[in-house]
């Protein structure tokens, strides 16, 4: 916002209070009320908003309070932003920040991974930062894009993660997936969250962090298969609805002949969050079950 | 009025005789509002048109010809073959191209003069909505949006009677939207009869420059009837009879030129109107001769920046 004028946020309980994350705190007290706008309870209207700012020459960037609320602007999303650079030449350069995710008991309305509803939609990029230099990284590339993009930031590492701000250079190239831990006897294929997760495993495997999950860096996973002949793709979407079958699709097509096993899946069942701790514990990938995942793609 | 009349007859023929593809809406009766809001703008400042505006585009320098490549979907038309009929906009002329889900565009027009408002400078947006569009969210979001930020926007509210089939009176107990939106929204608005094209573009010029002036958003409600069905497969024989009688005698380009005739004017206007149709047949034939879009370049522009 330092750096471009025509940055300006739109959200609900973004400015004096620092949004319900306190994503936003201090940047209503430095840049006022006119680039830091509290919206009323609005999605559809603030992102067709967002839209009409951006038509205009405008960067805005909307936040969502949480990626469960992307169902009420998605017509706004996937109608007008995805849809009007390809029928018309004008670029909508919005970014549109949504809290995904669970773990702080948020329940079936407070604690999704809706990103699969945008994967596949062509003319929309999807963002899910898993470290926090990707986090500002690819967030300052988002806002310099000229493509709508939907940036994905999972909620429980936004405290869990610890560390200090990049470099005001710092740039993640968009439709980039990076390889966040080397290994030979199989790849973790992952994002958001879900890297730390992998990050933890004691075996020798790969973690490709995906970082944009539409387009899918289809290369880099043939690449990291093609070295380690095993797939594991770990997502805290519901097991159908994530980006988890386009990468089985992939494998399916182009990686069949790369593979020593078939591709798993760890995700959770097909089933919204559920709230009790006994069964939200449940329901999300856990240390031990990626784990016992591995070992039995290890000894396919 | 006229330039969309005479398209507007055109394309008619064209879609019956098969060589216009998909669907086909025109604005019969409402072309008043249409030239009237289109030439109520200024340089600079922005349009949302829906199906029954097209003199607003011709108002804001698209050309007919423009116009004829999108409804036979030329390759180097304004949506380049990839959408037809209405469903067009050239930015370039600060015309956002047109989405069929109705309502979307008023919050996208709020937007635009958001923008306008944070940089001082002195545009409006104009967006239409009709009855239809008056029942769907996005509208009530866009309004309290619009007043909420005192934004230079402008609704003009089409009211043709009907969404449709369905005639207003199934859609809302108050059919007076005007009443609704200075009520709803503290949104000023007028009420006016959409056919006297003189009063409604005094109306809609008088409301654009409250707008400019920083009085905040505006409305204009236009009173009129759908000249035909929604769209060209639809021959309308809903509407009853008496409401189509109390329509008789108030086309809006008839009473121009009736307005025209008795101010000594009949010359001129007989002079446009041979200027048009010969305009009119030009477009087409140079839209006619334009290349039909190439299926290789499907996927391209899909993103602005492509990954």
């Amino acid at each position: 916002m330092r750096s471009d004028e025509r940055v300006f946020l739109l959200g609900e309980d973004i400015g004096h209070f620092g949004g319900a994350f306190g994503v936003t705190a201090g940047l209503y007290e430095e840049f006022g009320a006119d680039r830091v706008i509290d919206t009323p309870i609005a999605e559809e209207g603030f992102v067709g908003a967002a839209i009409g700012a951006a038509w205009q020459g405008e960067r805005p960037v909307v936040e969502l309070q949480f990626a469960d609320f992307a169902s009420c602007p998605f017509d706004m999303i996937v109608t007008v932003a995805a849809k009007t650079h390809w029928r018309s030449g004008l670029a909508v350069p919005i970014v549109i920040r949504a809290p995904n995710g669970g773990g702080i008991r948020g329940g079936p309305f407070h604690a999704s991974s809706p990103e699969g509803w945008f994967v596949g939609v062509p003319g929309l990029k999807v963002v899910c930062p898993g470290t926090i230099e990707d986090a500002y990284g690819l967030l300052r590339a988002a806002i310099e894009d000229d493509d709508p993009v939907m940036f994905f930031e999972h909620k429980a590492l936004y405290r869990r993660l610890k560390g200090t701000k990049p470099p005001e250079e710092t740039r993640t190239p968009l439709g980039r997936a990076r390889i966040a831990r080397s290994g030979s006897a199989a790849t973790v294929i992952t994002y958001g969250a879900g890297v730390e997760l992998a990050l933890g495993l004691e075996h020798d495997v790969e973690v490709l962090d995906l970082r944009t999950l539409w387009p899918l860096d289809r290369e880099a996973v043939l690449d990291s298969i093609g070295r380690t002949s095993r797939a594991l793709v770990l997502q805290e979407a519901a097991h159908s609805a994530g980006v988890a079958s386009h990468v089985l699709a992939l494998l399916a097509a182009e990686g069949f002949e790369l593979l020593d096993a078939p591709p798993v899946v760890l995700a959770p069942p097909d089933t919204p969050v559920p709230f009790a701790p006994e069964l939200e514990d449940a329901y999300l990938p856990s240390a031990h079950v990626l784990a016992a995942a591995v070992e039995d793609l290890l000894g396919y | 009025m006229l330039l969309q009349r005479t398209f507007e007859e055109r394309t008619s023929a064209l879609y019956r005789q098969g060589r216009i593809s998909g669907s086909l809406y025109d604005g019969l009766g409402q072309e008043a509002v249409a030239a009237a809001a289109g030439l109520a703008l200024e340089d600079g400042d922005v349009v949302a048109p829906l199906n029954r505006e097209l003199a607003t585009h011709f108002a804001r320098g698209v050309t007919p010809a423009d116009a004829f490549r999108n409804f036979l979907g030329r390759g180097n038309g304004p949506t380049f073959g990839r959408d037809g009929n209405m469903h067009f906009g050239v930015p370039a002329r600060g015309v956002f191209p047109l989405v069929s889900m109705l309502g979307n565009l008023c919050p996208v027009v709020v937007g635009a003069a958001l923008a306008f408002k944070r940089r001082g400078e002195p545009h409006v947006g104009l967006t239409f909505l009709g009855e239809g569009a008056f029942s769907v969210g996005d509208v009530h979001e866009g309004l309290n949006l619009a007043g909420v930020w005192q934004v230079p926007a402008v609704f003009i509210l089409q009211s043709n009677g009907y969404s449709y089939s369905t005639p207003s009176s199934a859609q809302m107990v108050n059919t007076n939207l005007a009443e609704r939106i200075q009520g709803g929204w503290s949104i000023p608005a007028t009420r006016v009869d959409g056919t006297d094209v003189l009063l409604v573009f005094e109306s809609i010029k008088a409301a654009v420059e409250r707008a400019r002036a920083g009085e905040g958003p505006q409305a204009v409600e236009c009173v009129t009837l759908r000249g035909h069905g929604h769209a060209a497969h639809d021959d309308a024989r809903y509407v009853p009879a008496e409401l189509r009688e109390s329509f008789v005698g108030r086309d809006p380009i008839e009473r121009l030129e009736a307005t025209l005739q008795q101010t000594g004017l009949a010359e001129q206007a007989n002079a446009i109107r041979r200027a048009v149709v010969a305009e009119i047949a030009a477009a087409l034939a140079e839209a006619e001769a334009a290349p039909a879009p190439d299926p290789a370049t499907m996927e391209y522009g899909v993103y602005a920046n492509p990954l």
